[in-house]
């Protein structure tokens, strides 16, 4: 007990302890944070439009690149994650899906943790990973 | 907010800012296909006919209020699960607040005035 509590926010972050719905709790703050910095990017990249054609074309001269497509693709991957995995935790946190309740036994395994919310989070990051390469379609015309 | 707000009130909007803007940024990729290719729909005018268009404005200016308030929200549960502290927090939440209206100011001020048609030429 006493060695858990020294570990600290290195223990709670640890992804490799408990599973894919740690790696799922992560990947939802990093994807969040992703997406807002991508936001606040995206309204100064529109405001230019406010300056003319040519600085509107000067700024997708920035953004319309191999490196700014790759980037974008993977916002499309964010973005379908985040929106996946936040309707599992919305649809978990109103009581569905979590199993029935009942006496805590060896080997303590949360029902709440079961295959139904596992099986969501690998279909998420299947459909992101499908998103992803759907977006890389349309931005190189394929 | 949570000297504001009840912290179980402002997940309830943090969900429905989410739900929402979902539909919202559906809208906002399909008006894509309107003008052809992914290079079409970028064009300066292509651009400027999308905000011409009131309703279509109207989707953007709430799609900038929902975003802008379920990110800020969403940076300041993260800020909160990381540290506490009675000013820290009040810190944090004022913070996420001020950065919400501050980027809602600048993202209204492009829609009202590529609406109005106030670009340079």
């Amino acid at each position: 007990m006493d060695k858990d509590r020294k570990e600290g926010i290195r223990g709670m972050a640890n992804p490799g302890r408990y599973g894919i719905e740690r790696v799922a709790y992560w990947l939802m703050r990093i994807t969040g944070l992703g997406l807002l910095f991508y936001f606040i990017g995206h309204i100064y990249e529109t405001s230019s439009l406010l300056d003319g054609k040519a600085a509107w074309n000067s700024m997708l001269e920035l953004t319309q690149t191999t490196e700014g497509h790759i980037f974008l693709t993977l916002v499309i991957g964010m973005c379908v994650f985040h929106t996946g995995n936040g309707i599992r935790v919305m649809i978990a946190q109103s009581g569905f899906g979590l199993g029935k309740p009942r006496r805590p036994d060896y080997p303590y395994t949360p029902s709440s943790l079961n295959m139904k919310n596992k099986l969501c989070i690998y279909v998420t990051i299947g459909l992101a990973a499908l998103a992803m390469m759907y977006g890389l379609g349309v931005m190189y015309d394929v | 907010m949570s000297s504001i707000m009840r912290e179980s009130h402002i997940m309830k909007i943090h969900y429905l800012t989410a739900l929402v803007a979902v539909g919202f940024v559906i809208i906002h990729i399909m008006i894509r296909f309107t003008h052809g290719s992914f290079a079409n729909s970028l064009e300066f005018e292509s651009v400027i006919a999308n905000y011409k268009s009131i309703p279509y404005a109207v989707v953007l200016e709430a799609m900038l209020i929902l975003i802008s308030v379920h990110g800020f929200n969403g940076l300041r549960i993260i800020l909160l699960e990381l540290k506490q502290g009675n000013a820290y927090e009040r810190a944090v939440t004022y913070g996420c607040l001020a950065a919400m209206i501050a980027l809602i100011a600048y993202g209204s001020r492009t829609i009202i005035m590529a609406t109005m048609g106030m670009v340079e030429a």
